[in-house]
Formats: C-alpha cells, sequence, structure tokens
C-alpha cells in the first residue's frame, strides 16, 4: 500500500507533498515516513494519506486559471525614482515577504 | 470606564469592543473613522472614470485594482467604525449619499484629466499613507488592524502613482506642461490635505489625549513636505510661488500657513462647497443605478434562508 507524505518545516507552515512510503498500515507508514522524509530536512510535522484516498483533477479535466500576471498589483513592479517615504518601503517590504510566503516566484 | 482611566491608559491598540468605554470616546472614534471611511468611498468614486480613460491596458489593469483596493478598504474602515456601537454602516452610508457625511478635502474635487492622477494617485495617497502609517498605532484596536491592511496595499498605490508621474513628466513637451498646470492647481490642496494648523483643529486635543490620533497636523504635513518637495522636484516639477514654502536652516520644510484658502477649505468641510455637491450626487446616482445588484443578492440570500422572495414584495 503507497502512503504519500506531507512536510510542514515549520509551525504554521503548508504541509507539501514531499515523497511516498510503502507500508501496510498507518502506523508504520507514519514510522517509514519519520525515517525517510524527516531525517535531513527541517521538519515540524509529517502527514500521511493513502493514495486511493487523494482526489486529482487536471488540465485534461478543467479549464484553470491563474494564468494572468498580476504583477502589476505589486509595488516591487515598479521602479521609480528611489528614496521612498519610509511608510512607502515598509508595504513594500511587506508585500515582498507576503509574495515569497505564497511561493510565488 | 470613565474618561479619565481612558487618557491614563490611552495607547497603541489599548481598547477594543471588549472595554466599556464612555459615550465621548465612542463618538469621537466613530468621526474620526468614518471620515476615513467615506474618504475611501468617495476618492474610489472620483477616480473611477479614469479605468476607461487610462491610456493603455497596463494602466487600466493596475488602475482597476487600486480602485478596487480604496473600496475594500471603506468596508473595513466602515467595520471598524461599526464596532463603536454609535452608527451602523447603513447610517453611515445613509449619511454620505445625502450630503450629511463628511470626507477629505481633495476628494470634493472634480477630475477632469489623467494629467491629474498622479496628483491623487501619488501625492494625495502619499500624504494619506504618511498618516495612515501612525494610525497604526491608534488606541481603537479594530481601527490600527483596518490600517494594517491598508499600508499593506498603499504601498503599490503610492508607487504606481509616481510610475504615472515619471512617465508624464518624461513625456513629450505638451504633457510636461500639463502635468506641471495640473500639479498648480493642486499643490495647495494636497498640502490642506492634513486639515487645519493644530492651533485651529477643533478636535484634535481629545483625539490625541485619547490616543486616537497619533501625530498632529502640523507634524504630519511637515513630514510629508520633507519627504515630497524633493521628490517633485526629482521629476521636474517646479513648486508653485504660492503658499511660500521656507526652508528651515536643517533642510526641512514648513509652508506659510496664511497663504492658503481656508474660507474655501472650511466650506468644503461643511459640504457646502458646490462642485463637492456634485461628487457627492455623483456618487449617490452611481449607487442608485446598480440598486438592483444589491437587491438580486439580497434576494438570493433570502432564498438561501427559506423564504422565496416574490416580486411583489
Amino acid at each position: 500500500m503507497i502512503w504519500e507524505v506531507f512536510r510542514q518545516e515549520k509551525t504554521g507552515g503548508y504541509h507539501a507533498h514531499c515523497g511516498n512510503v510503502h507500508a501496510p498500515d498507518r502506523e508504520m507508514a507514519k514510522q517509514f515516513a519519520a525515517i525517510q522524509h524527516g531525517r535531513r530536512k527541517p521538519t515540524n510535522s509529517l502527514w500521511v494519506v493513502p493514495r486511493e484516498e487523494i482526489g486529482e483533477i487536471d488540465t485534461e479535466d478543467v479549464a484553470f486559471g491563474g494564468t494572468t500576471d498580476k504583477s502589476y498589483r505589486w509595488a516591487t513592479a515598479y521602479n521609480t525614482t528611489g528614496e521612498d517615504a519610509v511608510e512607502v518601503v515598509e508595504s513594500e517590504d511587506e508585500q515582498a515577504t507576503a509574495e515569497r510566503q505564497r511561493g510565488d516566484d | 470606564m470613565d474618561l479619565d482611566t481612558v487618557k491614563t491608559r490611552a495607547g497603541p491598540r489599548e481598547f477594543s469592543p471588549a472595554d466599556d468605554l464612555p459615550q465621548e470616546y465612542r463618538e469621537a472614534a466613530t468621526r474620526m473613522i468614518e471620515f476615513h471611511a467615506n474618504s475611501e468611498i468617495m476618492g474610489a468614486y472620483l477616480e473611477r472614470p479614469f479605468i476607461r480613460q487610462a491610456p493603455s491596458i497596463d494602466r487600466k489593469l493596475a488602475f482597476s485594482a487600486k480602485v478596487q483596493d480604496e473600496i475594500g478598504h471603506g468596508q473595513l474602515l466602515y467595520r471598524a467604525a461599526e464596532s463603536l456601537g454609535v452608527k451602523t454602516r447603513e447610517e453611515m452610508l445613509e449619511d454620505l449619499a445625502n450630503g450629511d457625511g463628511k470626507f477629505l478635502n481633495c476628494f470634493h474635487y472634480p477630475l477632469k484629466s489623467w494629467v491629474e492622477i498622479p496628483m491623487i494617485s501619488f501625492f494625495v495617497d502619499g500624504a494619506a499613507m504618511r498618516r495612515q502609517a501612525t494610525l497604526r498605532r491608534t488606541s481603537w484596536e479594530p481601527y490600527a488592524h483596518a490600517m494594517d491592511k491598508v499600508c499593506f496595499e498603499e504601498g503599490f498605490h503610492v508607487k504606481h502613482g509616481e510610475d504615472i508621474l515619471k512617465e508624464l513628466m518624461t513625456g513629450s513637451r505638451k504633457e510636461q506642461e500639463m502635468t506641471q498646470e495640473a500639479f498648480e492647481e493642486w499643490w495647495p490642496r494636497i498640502i490642506q490635505f492634513f486639515g487645519p494648523t493644530d492651533d485651529k483643529s477643533t478636535h484634535h486635543d481629545f483625539a490625541a489625549s485619547v490616543g486616537l490620533k497619533q501625530q498632529s497636523n502640523d507634524e504630519l504635513r511637515d513630514a510629508f513636505l520633507d519627504q515630497y518637495i524633493p521628490k517633485a522636484r526629482k521629476h521636474g516639477l517646479e513648486i508653485p510661488d504660492e503658499p511660500r514654502i521656507r526652508e528651515r536652516d536643517d533642510g526641512t520644510y514648513a509652508v506659510e500657513e496664511g497663504d492658503l484658502d481656508w474660507d474655501e477649505f472650511f466650506t468644503i468641510a461643511k459640504n457646502d462647497y458646490e462642485p463637492g455637491l456634485g461628487q457627492i450626487n455623483g456618487r449617490k446616482q452611481a449607487q442608485d443605478a446598480v440598486q438592483w445588484v444589491r437587491d438580486t443578492i439580497e434576494g438570493d440570500a433570502t432564498t438561501a434562508g427559506g423564504h422565496a422572495p416574490q416580486a411583489a414584495d
């Protein structure tokens, strides 16, 4: 039986898919996951999910959105004269941080 | 809680809806936040026609995103004001439509041409951001929370506004002249954004003593001038001779307050300024024109609750 493994690096972060393990039951799957996926990279928590429990939908089935370039929405997209007001710089930094955390780049 | 306790405790994000606050505090905070919310809405309506008039698809996308943000800021702020229990959102929106709601002086003047856009999107938004950044430390917590979200988004508005200014000021001679003319017309109004001088401000002392307001009108205005006069010059704009601007020995600036038209400012503040009435009524007409959308949405909500609305309802 195949179990898909999802790793969370830090508290509050997303669990991201990182691979799978073969195991006869959930307990064994958790142990294998800890050994195979929790030793080398920073790990706060792991999920194991039976592969057959995962539903998938892809581009064959549906036209997804998210293809529009919306960089115009961010302060980081505009190069002006520099030396911006401190509150403008702060806003731009917050936006850049949020962008990194979303993993858009 | 009595007023003296409020004044003693007043600090950043000190009070929330869980606190039992005196009526004076609630009313002062409502007036301040309602004014701010109304200004977001009236600013968005002022700029809205320029989504259509934007000169390129990039500008159109960015500008419509910006106008959408401003309406959202208005909604956040009505929520923060509503949580004081003095006025409901409906009452505030109704007052805005019938001409009783007060809002920022700059949004009483009509916008005629694209060259005026940076006057709002760069200078007025820059001024607003300066003020809003200080309000993240206001004592009414829901207001401070709203400011976190608003300041997060506003950096894009200001930088996009500056980008438009840069484009115009590096464009044709005609564009540069028109932009300079627009700047001369708007400059005194932009300076008046921060309101009357400290000695003439009716509400400042109370608002500051209970921690609602973090900096005085004069402090904010001076900080704005120090930042934005060099910016304007950098883009090739000439600062008009009037109102006179003094450069202090330390390189900071101060405006000669007597040179500004305070009669016009206070007429505007009372919603008695003729072009401003056009802005208020224009928004009301736009609001009425899309009444059917709100009716449809509310109709759907009722259906979900199990009651199907009839045409006669």
